[in-house]
Formats: structure tokens, C-alpha cells, sequence
């Protein structure tokens, strides 16, 4: 195998398939942090999300037409209400609990990948009545874009697209108006840069901060959801993959803003996807799909330790909201 | 904790009983207010009595987690059809706190708390690590990548030579705190020169470390049969030879005693000599630290050293003790169980001693009960998480108790029959 012959049309499809997840869920975990709520959970939310997702298309299988996608779309609505579920706790802990928000976050992830796995495995061994640790999702279709995908090279990004990219798009730039352009979005970052104005302004901080956190956790619990169809049509407790980690790395190294954000994100995925093609032509063993992985990883700390320095978190993060403090 | 959980169903007893006028609703939901008041009053007394004194509260707060979260599960059991009670019994047989039914041949209660105790110890030096690094304010999740990277090294540069015992085995040590020191030191860098948060570049280095080290596996160390990595020799290995224990025997881990050695000099570190306080001043405050004249880079550097030291003994401890190797492209679950223990511990070397006994009992106790009760294993690992969701909820609990507190001397310090009206505060 030489250079030429390496299929670049997947490093861009691939890669893309793998930034536009990790995006949604850096944008939730943006939206946390803009409002002053650090959020370590993006993880556990992800895979509680992709787990509720994937429990509906387990317990549906039967319920609509062999070969209907609508199974595949409703699964993202209940993923995005999963991750919304799970990340209240969170938002209950930091908010109303007063605890240590990188302890709660932690706290999250390990709850999270501990009750999916035993509810994944009792529920298979209880209601579907098979000794099985992962529910099956049927694969996504994928589509090649008309017209857009013949334009030369960068129409290779149109083929083979899957549909929840599309989901993805819509609903990013949804939530980049609802951040950058509304009144809610105005008050989000508000809470997290000084929550004092806000709550002089008559508005109820610890509000909006629960809501933030309640969409960090949809928006994750989407993006868990694509990484199961596309890594590995199914759900298994292998989805806790640490890309949680690599969205919160993303929206760091973004600057807590979401355009940002979305480059670092398409850094990571391009990284990824063409270690993935390029290396084996270098190292013919199966092995080296493993260091292929790290690629991903080792780029994150690079980036971070030559560019990390200028950044500004969101000034109030990290801080329980006291009324009584200046 | 007895008296507040018997006064509740003894006051509904009480309502029960209760003459009252059966024609009148509205009399009869006036006395069921009433009691529901006098119930909430006595939980809340009780509460106060039991967990209101802030000398013993690092202890009565965890005991208070564990009760609830043990609580949750319960329900969450009885859900699923099973009993709690022969859940939690089963978890316990397993670790070898309780006779098991009967014992397989060359087994006894004593050979399982010899397995508890293996089990134990890497999950001591994970939490010890943890615990130093929290101490000097950082967080580190890295103890997992600090595992599989100091035994991959220790394996291959000892386990795989021809070495005595005697030689093998304090090169192992000493390999895993080198090793997990420097990849410690590293997050510490990288802290300090460039501003990478902790938690970020430890998440990052724990998978490079994991991919790297399986890479190596499948392409050279690879064990045909358990596509795991080959196992180190007998000599290398942190377990002593078979040691008769009346009937049975079991082979003693070596690495138990220093672990709580450790966790002793850790303490001692920590409180009484002047790097430990410069270590808990720059984790309190670093700004403050820095006026004093505190280095804090170096600080953070150091803590950051002895915490990874510790991450490398838990690895050692864990790959060539507890388990027969390691397994490419796997985290080891150890590592994140080492940050519930330091939590639940408390942030404290010799807290972590009781609550990695705890974890552990989990952990070792679930494999036995899953067989014997039927409920899955992963029940194990849910305890855990509820334990540390309700710990979470320590310091808030602990200002609750504050307020309570006050408010009931108030209480008692007006007139005695004035307690009727001073129900309304739940």
C-alpha cells in the first residue's frame, strides 16, 4: 500500500462524522460553563444519553416497519431527554446541594457508566430474556448529497454523510442563536461572568444555570447517541471512550465559544480519521490501530500547551452563587 | 443512627392507634398534619443528636452515605425481585467478612480475606494518590494511565528477566514509583508551564499511556491464549509462595503492609512536616501560598510526583498481584475506584484505609454474590457511585445540620409547650 492509494475522501466523511458529535457535546458543555457551572460530566451525560436512546430501539424492535428510519430519529429525542434526566442530577448537586462541582461531575461519570452497565445487562437478562451487555441499533443509513458531492475534493465530505450530521448541524446552529442572539442566551452567560448583575437585574440565576445544565445534558446525550451509530451500531459500556473529555479539551481550547470550538473539534476529527488511513501504510499490523487512537489525544495536549495560555474561562465558574457576596 | 430510624415508625404507630373522630375528615387530616409534624421533628432531632457534632462528623457523614446510598440500592433490588438482605450477605461472604456456604478444596473464609486483602492494596496506593494530590489542591484522575504504564515497564524490564525474588521484587517497586513519579511530574508540568487544567491533560496522558502500552502488547508481548499481555514470572510477581493457612492456603500479597505503611507516612507527611503544609497551604490558597513565599510550581510538581509514585505502586500492585496481567485497550477500573475511596475517605491518607476496605469488599465481595443471589455484579459498582453521590452531598448536609441545630436550641430555650408550634421548620 502506498500514499496515493489512501482513501482521502474517508479522512474527511470519517473525520467529519467524528468532529460534528463532539461538537454537539462541547457546545453543552459550554453552555454549563458559560453559566458558571463547571461541567466534568459531559462523559457520563453522553452515555446516559446514547443508553436511554438505544433502550427506546431495544424495547420498540417490532413496533414499526422493517427498515424504517423513524426508530433511528426518535432514538436521538430520547437520548437528548436521557442526557437531559441525568444531567439534573448534576444540576441539583452543584445547585441546590452546594458540592464541589469537579467532585459531582465525577461523581456523575462514575454513577453513570456504573447504572447503564447494570441496567444494559439486567434489563437484557430480565425483559428481553438474553445474557447480552449491549442493545443492538440497526445500522444508519448513509446518504450522498446530490449536486454537492461532485465538486471536487471537498465534495467527498457529501458522500456517504451520515443523516444524524444533519441533526447535528440544525441543532447546533439552533443553540449558537439561542447562546449568542436571544435573551436566555444573554442571561446564560451572564450567570457565568457576573452573576451578581444578573440577579440585580431581577433574574433568577440559580434558574438559569439549571436550565444551561439541563441542555449541556441534551445536547451530550445527542452526541452520544451518534458515536453509538457510528462507531458501533450498538450501545455498550464501550462508548465511555474518554471523548467526553476530548468535547470539554475542544471547548477549552475554544475559548468557551462555539465557532471556536467547532474548528478545534474539526482539528480533532481530521487528526483522528487520517491516522487512522495513513498509518497502515506505514505499519501493515493490526496493532497500530491503537496508536492511531492516541492521535487524537496527543494533538488535544499539544494544541493546549502552545495555545491554552491566552485563554479566559468564564470568570465566575467554578463559583457557588452567594447572594450575599460582592 | 438507631434513634432517629426508630422514631419515625414509632410515631406512626402512635397516629394509628389514635382515638379520633371518624366522621370528620377534616379532624382526622388535621391529627395525620400533626403527627407528620411531630414525625419530621424528631427525624430532624434525631438527625441533629446523631450527626450534628462537627468533631465526629468526617466519620457520622460517610457512615450517614453509606446508610443511604445502601437504602437506595435496596429498593432499586427489590425492583428487580431480589432480596437486599442476601445481596449485601452475598457481597460480604465474597470478601470473606462472612462464612460462606460452603468452600471449594484448599479454600477458607481466611484464604478470601487474603484475596480481599490483594484486592485492597492497589486500591489503597490509587486512593493514597489521589488523596496527596487533592491535598495540594490538584485532581488527579491520571492514577489509571499511571497504573498501566508502571506495570508495562516493571513487566517487561523485570517480570520478563531472570531475576531472584529478592532482586525482582524491590526493582519492581522501585520501577513503579519512578515511573508513575515521572508521568505524575509530567501533569504537573504541564500545569505549571502551560496552563493545561489537571483533569484535562490527565484524561488525555491515561489514553495515550493505555493505547501506547496496548499497541505494544498485541504487536510484541501479546499471550497467545488470553490475548493478554504475557505474564511476568513467578519471582517478579508481588505475591509470596503458598503460605498454609490451617487447612487451606493462599499466596500473601507483598505490597499490603507498605501500603499501609504509607498511608501512615503519608500522614505524617502531610501534617507535620513543613513540605506537607506547604503542600496543603498552596492547595488552600494558592495566592496566599505564593506571599508566604511558597514556590508553587515546584509544590505542584512534587505533589504531583508523590501522587503518581503511589498511582505506580497501585499498578504494580494491581497487574502483577491482583490480576494475572494486563489487558490491552482497558482502563483499569482501579483507577476510578481510587478517586471514590479518597472522596469517602475524606481527603485523608488514613480515612482512605477504611474506606479502600469498603470498596473492596464491594469489588471482591460481587463476583460471589452475582453467582450465588443472581443479581448482576455491576450492583457492586452502583453502591459505589450512590456512596459517593450522597458524599457529595456531604457539605451541604453538614450546613443543614448547622442550621437545624440552631434553630432547635432556639426552640428549647423558649417555653416547653411552645415545641408544638415549632414543627413548621422542615
Amino acid at each position: 500500500m502506498s500514499i496515493l492509494n489512501v482513501n482521502y475522501a474517508a479522512i474527511l466523511v470519517d473525520g467529519l462524522s467524528f468532529a460534528l458529535p463532539l461538537l454537539i457535546i462541547a457546545i453543552g458543555g459550554i453552555y454549563s460553563e458559560r453559566s458558571g457551572i463547571v461541567n466534568l460530566a459531559l462523559e457520563g451525560l453522553l452515555g446516559f444519553g446514547a443508553f436511554a436512546g438505544a433502550l427506546f430501539v431495544a424495547s420498540t424492535v417490532g413496533l414499526f416497519a422493517t427498515g424504517s428510519d423513524l426508530p433511528m430519529y426518535l432514538s436521538f429525542a430520547f437520548a437528548a431527554l436521557g442526557g437531559a434526566l441525568f444531567a439534573v442530577i448534576h444540576a441539583v448537586l452543584c445547585i441546590k446541594f452546594m458540592a464541589n462541582q469537579v467532585i459531582s461531575g465525577v461523581v456523575i461519570n462514575i454513577l453513570s457508566v456504573a447504572l447503564t452497565g447494570f441496567l444494559t445487562s439486567t434489563i437484557n437478562a430480565t425483559f428481553f430474556g438474553e445474557a447480552s451487555e449491549r442493545f443492538m441499533l440497526q445500522t444508519s443509513p448513509r446518504w450522498d448529497i446530490p449536486f454537492l458531492m461532485e465538486i471536487p475534493i471537498i465534495g467527498a465530505a457529501f458522500t456517504r454523510v451520515y443523516p444524524f450530521m444533519f441533526i447535528i448541524l440544525i441543532v447546533a446552529t439552533f443553540f449558537w442563536y439561542l447562546l449568542y442572539k436571544t435573551k436566555f442566551g444573554l442571561r446564560v452567560r451572564a450567570a457565568g461572568d457576573n452573576p451578581q448583575a444578573l440577579d440585580a437585574a431581577g433574574v433568577n440565576v440559580s434558574r438559569v444555570r439549571f436550565g444551561a445544565v439541563v441542555i449541556s445534558g441534551a445536547l451530550a446525550g445527542i452526541g452520544g447517541m451518534s458515536f453509538a451509530y457510528s462507531i458501533s451500531t450498538n450501545f455498550s459500556p464501550a462508548i465511555y471512550m474518554g471523548y467526553g473529555f476530548l468535547a470539554i479539551a475542544a471547548l477549552i481550547f475554544g475559548n468557551w465559544r462555539i465557532v471556536p470550538t467547532f474548528a478545534a473539534c474539526l482539528v480533532f476529527g481530521l487528526t483522528r480519521s487520517a491516522a487512522f488511513q495513513l498509518l497502515p501504510v506505514f505499519d501493515a499490523s493490526a496493532a497500530v490501530i491503537d496508536l492511531a487512537m492516541t492521535a487524537p489525544f496527543v494533538v488535544t495536549l499539544l494544541l493546549l500547551a502552545f495555545f491554552g495560555r491566552s485563554n479566559k474561562a468564564p470568570r465566575a465558574l467554578g463559583e457557588l452563587y452567594d447572594k450575599s457576596k460582592r | 443512627m438507631t434513634k432517629n430510624s426508630g422514631a419515625s415508625p414509632q410515631d406512626n404507630q402512635q397516629q394509628d392507634h389514635e382515638p379520633h373522630d371518624q366522621r370528620d375528615p377534616r379532624h382526622a387530616l388535621n391529627s395525620l398534619n400533626k403527627s407528620l409534624d411531630k414525625a419530621t421533628r424528631m427525624v430532624t432531632q434525631g438527625l441533629v443528636k446523631g450527626f450534628g457534632n462537627e468533631r465526629w462528623q468526617s466519620l457520622t457523614i460517610p457512615l450517614l452515605a453509606i446508610f443511604l446510598s445502601l437504602l437506595t440500592i435496596s429498593v432499586v433490588i427489590l425492583i428487580f425481585g431480589n432480596n437486599p438482605f442476601d445481596v449485601f450477605r452475598g457481597l460480604l461472604a465474597g470478601a470473606g467478612w462472612w462464612p460462606k456456604e460452603n468452600y471449594g478444596g484448599g479454600q477458607s473464609q481466611l484464604t478470601d480475606l487474603v484475596g480481599l486483602a490483594t484486592t485492597l492494596t492497589p486500591l489503597l496506593f490509587g486512593a493514597l494518590g489521589v488523596v496527596v494530590a487533592l491535598r495540594a489542591g490538584l485532581f488527579n484522575i491520571g492514577v489509571a494511565g499511571q497504573m498501566i504504564l508502571a506495570a508495562f515497564l516493571a513487566t517487561v524490564l523485570v517480570g520478563y528477566s531472570d531475576m531472584t525474588a529478592w532482586l525482582a521484587r524491590p526493582l519492581v517497586f522501585l520501577i513503579a514509583i519512578a515511573v508513575g513519579a515521572l508521568a505524575g511530574a509530567l501533569i504537573g508540568f504541564l500545569k505549571y508551564r502551560f496552563n493545561i487544567h489537571e483533569v484535562v491533560s490527565s484524561i488525555m496522558l491515561n489514553n495515550i499511556f493505555m493505547l501506547t502500552v496496548s499497541y505494544f502488547i498485541t504487536s510484541s508481548h501479546q499471550d497467545p491464549v488470553s490475548r493478554n499481555m504475557r505474564a511476568a514470572s513467578a519471582d517478579a510477581r508481588l505475591l509470596t509462595e503458598p503460605v498454609q493457612l490451617g487447612e487451606a492456603s493462599a499466596r500473601l500479597p507483598v505490597g499490603f503492609l507498605l501500603a499501609l505503611i504509607m498511608a501512615f507516612l503519608l500522614w505524617f507527611f502531610l501534617t507535620k512536616t513543613k513540605q506537607g503544609f506547604e503542600m496543603t497551604a498552596v492547595g488552600k490558597s494558592p495566592k496566599a501560598a505564593q506571599y508566604a513565599g511558597i514556590k508553587i510550581g515546584r509544590t505542584v510538581i512534587v505533589a504531583m510526583a508523590i501522587s503518581g509514585a503511589m498511582g505506580g505502586l497501585a499498578g504494580v500492585t494491581h497487574y502483577m498481584a491482583s490480576v494475572p496481567s494486563i489487558a490491552p485497550g482497558v482502563l483499569p477500573g482501579v483507577g476510578f475506584d481510587a478517586i471514590a475511596v479518597a472522596f469517602l475517605g475524606n481527603a485523608h491518607p488514613l480515612g482512605a484505609i477504611l474506606a479502600s476496605t469498603l470498596i473492596a469488599t464491594l469489588v471482591s465481595g460481587a463476583t460471589y454474590m452475582s453467582s450465588i443471589v443472581g443479581v448482576r455484579q455491576e450492583i457492586a459498582a452502583l453502591i459505589t457511585g450512590m456512596i459517593l453521590l450522597f458524599t457529595a452531598c456531604g457539605g451541604y448536609l453538614r450546613s443543614w445540620l448547622d442550621v437545624k441545630k440552631r434553630s432547635l436550641a432556639d426552640a428549647n430555650a423558649n417555653t416547653d409547650d411552645n415545641a408544638t408550634k415549632g414543627g413548621d421548620d422542615a
